[in-house]
């Protein structure tokens, strides 16, 4: 049986290797505000992680009595915004762009992955909230989770949505979003479809035809 | 193996910890500007007492349906209890009852029982109550939800027409008198187990029929009204990124199902699938190379490589291997 450590130290080289992380060089094609897209989202889960550290501190009410605490809350909040939306523009990208192509599937999955995800860490912080929203959406929502045989989550026990948001749901998600991103980074992102007008395509498509 | 990607391309120079450091500061910069314009969206929240101050003969015909166990919650089956009422899969009754709720005593004649230790005029009426039999309670349940109907509120006190409620009227009217102290919180959410209060269940419980309902209708949160991607205060964002589930609540073979949790949730998970196996599924995995839209986020790298100069140009620059 191999060396379990040489095994891992040959499919971590890449992985943790600065150059990986830290390129100082890109395809010509990733260029301008469509290669932000990712980043962007994934800055927007920076930010939510740092705002939630502070909410989390401080306990989930704090904003209801503490002024501070609220403008955290709202920054929370247009963080969710911020991560939603850049990535709904990142997943709009990669679908026209076919990013799936070269081998990148498994990087397109765990993406789908990550947003599915993303949904439930979202909707467990709006039910700790405790206003109107967190207490109509936790016995609104709670059928379709008693439906799908999913009842040990209780929608209505702030305890156990408080874990689940501050701990079980980012550890999870960002699990994920680390996994889709370094799989970005050792795959690189996809280069464009073969222009048939393109001269480069042309002699490509005339050497297949050979 | 043809895996339509272009290999032709040049590595331009990239300051990757620069780009990463503009990101995070532009969503910092659009988040506190945000914070300090718009704040945060906070809707006050339906409390008991509230409802009972403002709703006295609602929240009567509440604390009767948790009586008679014609509520919801009630006849709800798993995994709160063995009803039947909202049952919408094998599988939910499979799990079983997993966060147990007696509506009738855990909504109603526990808290009274509580009550009674602070006002003892309750304990007559109760004893009454709960020594009767099964009939007579059923009796005195049926009267009451009727005359409820035509019942009407003075200074917060509700007026029955006469009629055989036997210690029902007084009964409810300690439990709406509870409920206007403030008091019924702590006796809804007490567990004696434990002295932290995490779990709201029976609160919330409480008042998820028709006391919710009437809250969240004017603010069209309900399921049938795309409730999950509205705000609960105008003019903020709601949970838009659940749009295609809150659709698909919306079409009639599932919103008029009696399962239409079951199917909507189980559609919307389908629709992910879909989703997430792009790249495996034949003719959508080539949507977007006909779709062409590639063609505009591409354009400048099309540009330049139909320039015959940029070929020549080329030559001397970083080439790439098969990037795959």
């Amino acid at each position: 049986m191999a060396n379990w450590t040489q095994t891992s130290q040959k499919r971590l080289q890449s992985i943790l290797s600065v150059e990986t992380w830290l390129p100082d060089t890109m395809p010509e094609y990733a260029q301008g505000f469509m290669y932000m897209l990712g980043s962007l989202t994934a800055s927007s889960f920076v930010v939510l992680v740092i705002s939630g550290l502070v909410l989390a501190a401080n306990g989930p009410a704090s904003w209801s009595y503490n002024g501070a605490m609220r403008f955290v809350a709202a920054t929370h909040f247009w963080g969710v915004q911020a991560f939603f939306f850049f990535m709904m523009l990142h997943l709009w990208r990669v679908f026209f762009t076919g990013a799936w192509r070269g081998g990148r599937g498994l990087t397109w999955l765990v993406g789908s992955i990550a947003l599915l995800l993303a949904i439930p860490t979202a909707f467990t912080g709006f039910l700790i909230n405790g206003d109107l929203y967190s207490e109509w959406n936790a016995v609104q929502a709670k059928d379709g989770l008693n439906a799908l045989g999913l009842g040990w989550v209780n929608l209505t026990n702030a305890g156990q949505m408080f874990g689940m948001h501050v701990i079980v749901m980012p550890l999870v998600l960002a699990f994920f979003i680390g996994l889709h991103i370094t799989r970005v980074r050792l795959k690189s992102v996809v280069p464009p479809y073969p222009d048939k007008s393109s001269p480069e395509t042309r002699i490509q498509m005339r050497e297949r035809g050979r | 193996m043809m895996d339509d990607v272009v290999h032709d391309y040049r590595m331009v120079p990239e300051d990757f910890v620069k780009h990463l450091t503009v990101t995070l500061v532009i969503v910092v910069i659009v988040v506190l500007v945000a914070s300090m314009l718009f704040s945060v969206p906070e809707a006050k929240p339906l409390t008991i007492k509230q409802y009972a101050e403002t709703n006295p003969v609602g929240f009567e015909e509440v604390a009767l349906r948790a009586l008679d166990g014609q509520g919801r919650i009630a006849n709800y089956g798993p995994p709160y209890n063995h009803g039947t009422g909202n049952v919408e899969s094998g599988i939910q009754q499979m799990v079983g009852i997993l966060h147990p709720i007696n509506a009738a005593q855990d909504f109603v004649l526990k808290p009274l029982a509580m009550a009674a230790s602070i006002n003892p005029a309750i304990r007559p009426p109760l004893k009454t109550f709960t020594h009767a039999s099964r009939s007579r309670q059923v009796f005195w349940e049926s009267q009451l939800s009727l005359a409820l109907g035509h019942a009407y509120q003075r200074n917060g006190r509700v007026m029955l027409p006469s009629g055989e409620y036997g210690p029902l009227a007084p009964l409810l009217a300690d439990t709406l008198n509870l409920g206007r102290s403030g008091l019924m919180s702590g006796a809804l959410i007490r567990n004696s187990q434990v002295v932290t209060r995490f779990d709201n269940q029976n609160y919330l419980m409480f008042l998820q029929g028709a006391p919710l309902h009437g809250a969240v209708t004017p603010l069209q949160l309900k399921g049938t009204q795309w409730g999950i991607i509205h705000p609960a205060v105008k003019g903020y964002p709601g949970a838009w990124w659940m749009t295609i589930p809150t659709w698909i609540y919306q079409w009639p073979f599932v919103a008029n199902s009696p399962a239409n949790d079951a199917i909507a949730l189980f559609l919307g998970l389908l629709a992910w699938l879909l989703l997430a196996l792009t790249p495996w599924i034949p003719v959508w995995n080539q949507v977007p190379k006909w779709a062409g839209v590639y063609r505009l986020i591409w354009k400048r790298y099309y540009q330049e490589h139909q320039k015959p100069s940029d070929r020549l140009g080329d030559q001397g620059g970083a080439r790439s291997v098969r990037s795959s």
